[in-house]
């Protein structure tokens, strides 16, 4: 953990700026205002239209209230009324930055419902595309928060690494955002010829460049002094609050359904799940950036380990679940998504519920922003991770 | 029955979990127990709704620490659930709690599990957005969290219609609840008020598509010679085209051809059913008929989407002419009738 070394040598465990002695001028009780400050809905600190009505007194937050439901599009109200194979264009879209997990999610909730055995094949190439899209939701977090930080290098090279996996996934899933590449039983099509050369060239070449990332953004001493000690958030809060993946890692909780629960073929590699100690929004960062790696890992594995076969399998025309209901979750990038998924027997869903992992994270915003300052609300809000439209689906 | 802690070195038994549950809170706390498709649910009573899940969060036998999600289920004339989810990060156990609402479908309302986890102040009101479902003892479940403030109604409850599927019904034969394993249209069976099911407009695009599709596949094989587009007009439907086709002459009309009527429209229709010989037909038809349309398009003005929406004629832009035709040849009829 050399990256949390460094953080300890430049900033031992001090907040920034409490080792400076300030002048204070006149008897040092000033007038403060209180205000109340909207920011957003159309903020860039909020990733889109997100609002955050905040309680001010001076500079220091005293309250906030998220105001949520901009991108409200009833998602689950919409699912209700399509058949179990078009569920898929719908989730990959409330997440758009995670549209491969979230299709993959409903895929397998079907498939438990109607214990369906998945070929070999498909569930390798399910989890290399898996991983692929979480290190393209990464890399567009690096890019955003960084910008957010003040520094704009960050969001190029992301988008540099981005674009190649893009047009890696889209050779396969013919999809940039949205791939609709699961189907119930397996995934559309097989691979096209070369890509398992081209992932594993790309996996290298990015491999080679997240040690720039890593020392451009984490050891970097302006980002350091902007995160270390920001926003922390304790480890009981986080799970109360449902608060999962990296900005539940960062509290030093390793729960990850990938390990603790694995579905797929997780369970027959090795996974690393990168842990922080102190939750701020460093530790986030941090944990966000080792992911990377570790989904690269992963990749590694997959290529060594990807059978040959087919790839998915004859259907009945009508796909309909049993009755009853299940609880599926599995790891989206942004942490643990889960879909409750009731059936009446018929070919639509009685309910799906979408628990979507960026509902919780913004639920948690108010914690965190009482008692900062308004400059660090921004570092707060870009380090939680959140999707807009998973938030509101 | 499998072992629910795959981390802990001590396995524990479904039922030994619920045995050691039964100690703290009573039999008489749960209803049931299913763990079918690997989800372990406790259908708890609606008196020990908070009582089961402190026990769950406080006692260290269990330590039910990350509050995953919290929802609500409509349950046809029963009224609602709300299912509540546990995970102990622990243990590696999830478990669903599952409740029935008290007060049927009026008055719902549940005790509020906010003093227990600060994540179920936000899915709490979200619940009440949805089904209208009070939490007593929660801090504010308004203002709406995820509607507009001002929106009407609880859009998850089933007798709340999808707004889309009121305004018109679903464009083609295709709509997966609503068509068989053949294709033919069948009334869905609603549960719970009078939910917008197929209409007679309805089945009578789903009947006339399937004469199309039939009258292609038979003659196409017999009458190879000639063009299929002709023997659509010729074999398909003769009356029906006729009607449909007032040619540009003014030619005395068979049939008055009330608004009413929902005449089957054979543009649109050719998409739904994909056949390998008829593929090429579909667009040269259209395009064919177009500048002869504008009486058709008059004639079938309650026609719910307007004539051929999923037509390429309309998407490419070929049926612009159609608005200033259409006021005299909508006289015309009207005058000679």
């Amino acid at each position: 953990m050399s990256d949390l070394e460094t953080r300890e040598r430049i900033h031992p465990g001090t907040a920034p700026g409490e080792d400076i002695a300030l002048e204070i001028i006149g008897d040092g009780d000033f007038d403060t205002a209180e205000m109340t400050l909207s920011i957003g809905p159309a903020h860039p600190a909020t990733h889109g239209v997100l609002r955050i009505i905040m309680e001010m007194d001076g500079e220091r937050i005293r309250d906030a209230h998220p105001v949520i439901g901009y991108m409200h599009r009833g998602f689950e109200k919409l699912a209700e009324h399509r058949d179990y194979r078009q569920i898929k264009a719908l989730v990959n879209r409330h997440d758009w930055l995670s549209g491969f997990a979230n299709e993959l999610g409903v895929a397998l909730a079907v498939e438990k419902m109607l214990e369906m055995e998945v070929p070999e094949r498909a569930v390798w190439i399910r989890m290399l595309l898996a991983e692929w899209n979480r290190i393209l939701n990464h890399l567009m977090f690096i890019g955003s928060y960084a910008i957010e930080l003040g520094a704009i290098t960050p969001m190029f090279y992301a988008f540099r690494e981005r674009e190649d996996i893009q047009y890696l996934l889209e050779s396969a899933t013919g999809g940039r955002l949205h791939f609709t590449y699961n189907q119930v039983g397996g995934i559309k099509v097989d691979l096209p010829k070369g890509f398992l050369q081209q992932s594993t060239d790309i996996a290298a070449t990015i491999r080679k460049r997240l040690q720039d990332y890593k020392d451009l953004i984490l050891g970097n001493e302006i980002f350091q002094a902007r995160t270390v000690g920001v926003g922390a958030l304790e480890r009981e809060v986080a799970l109360a609050y449902g608060v999962t993946g990296p900005t539940l890692h960062a509290t030093g909780v390793a729960e990850d359904s990938r390990v603790t629960e694995p579905y797929l073929k997780y369970g027959e590699i090795d996974v690393t799940v990168p842990v922080g100690e102190h939750g701020d929004c460093y530790d986030r960062f941090y944990c966000l950036v080792h992911r990377i790696q570790a989904s690269l890992d992963i990749i590694d594995q997959v290529h060594d380990a990807m059978p040959s076969g087919p790839v998915n399998q004859k259907l009945p025309k009508v796909v309909k679940a049993p009755e009853g209901w299940t609880y599926l979750r599995i790891e989206n990038p942004l942490g643990q998504l889960g879909y409750y998924l009731e059936s009446d027997g018929t070919k639509t869903p009685w309910r799906l519920k979408m628990r979507t992992p960026s509902f919780s994270n913004v639920a948690v915003i108010p914690h965190l922003l009482r008692g900062t300052l308004v400059p660090d609300a921004i570092a707060v809000l870009g380090s939680v991770f959140f999707v807009v439209g998973d938030v509101d689906r | 029955m499998t072992d629910l802690l795959p981390r802990a070195e001590a396995s524990l038994s479904v039922e030994d979990f619920l045995e050691a549950l039964a100690e703290h809170v009573g039999e008489q706390a749960l209803s049931g127990v299913t763990n079918e498709y690997d989800t372990l649910t406790l259908h708890v009573e609606p008196g020990s709704w908070v009582e089961v899940a402190r026990v769950l969060r406080d006692e260290s036998a269990f330590g039910f620490d990350l509050f995953d999600s919290l929802f609500g289920v409509d349950n046809r004339d029963e009224g609602f659930r709300v299912v509540a989810i546990l995970y102990s990060t622990s243990t590696g156990v999830r478990v669903l709690l599952d409740v029935n609402v008290p007060g049927g479908r009026d008055a719902p309302v549940l005790p509020s599990l906010t003093g227990l986890y600060a994540g179920a102040n936000w899915m709490e009101r979200e619940t009440w957005d949805m089904f209208g479902i009070e939490f007593n003892g929660h801090p504010g479940l308004a203002p709406r969290i995820l509607n507009v403030e001002n929106f009407e109604g609880w859009p998850l409850r089933k007798d709340f219609f999808l707004a889309s599927r009121v305004a018109k019904p679903w464009p083609g034969v295709k709509e997966p609840a609503e068509t068989d394993e053949d294709g033919n249209v069948v009334e869905r069976e609603t549960l719970l008020g009078d939910a917008p099911g197929p209409t007679d407009l309805d089945k009578a695009m789903a009947d006339h598509a399937k004469a199309v599709n039939v009258a292609i596949a038979e003659p196409a094989v017999e009458e190879a010679a000639e063009s299929v587009a002709e023997d659509v007009a010729a074999t398909e439907a003769p009356e029906a085209l006729v009607e449909l086709e007032p040619e540009p002459e003014p030619e005395p009309e068979p049939e008055p051809e009330p608004e009413p009527e929902p005449e089957p429209e054979p543009e649109p229709e050719p998409e739904p059913e994909p056949e390998p010989e008829p593929e090429p037909e579909p667009e040269p038809e259209p395009m064919a008929q177009a500048p002869a349309e504008p009486p058709v398009a008059a004639m079938v003005a309650p026609w719910p989407l307007g004539v051929g929406f999923e037509d390429e004629a309309v998407l490419e832009g070929e049926l612009p002419d159609l608005p200033p035709d259409d006021d005299p040849a909508s006289g015309e009829p009207e005058g000679r009738l």
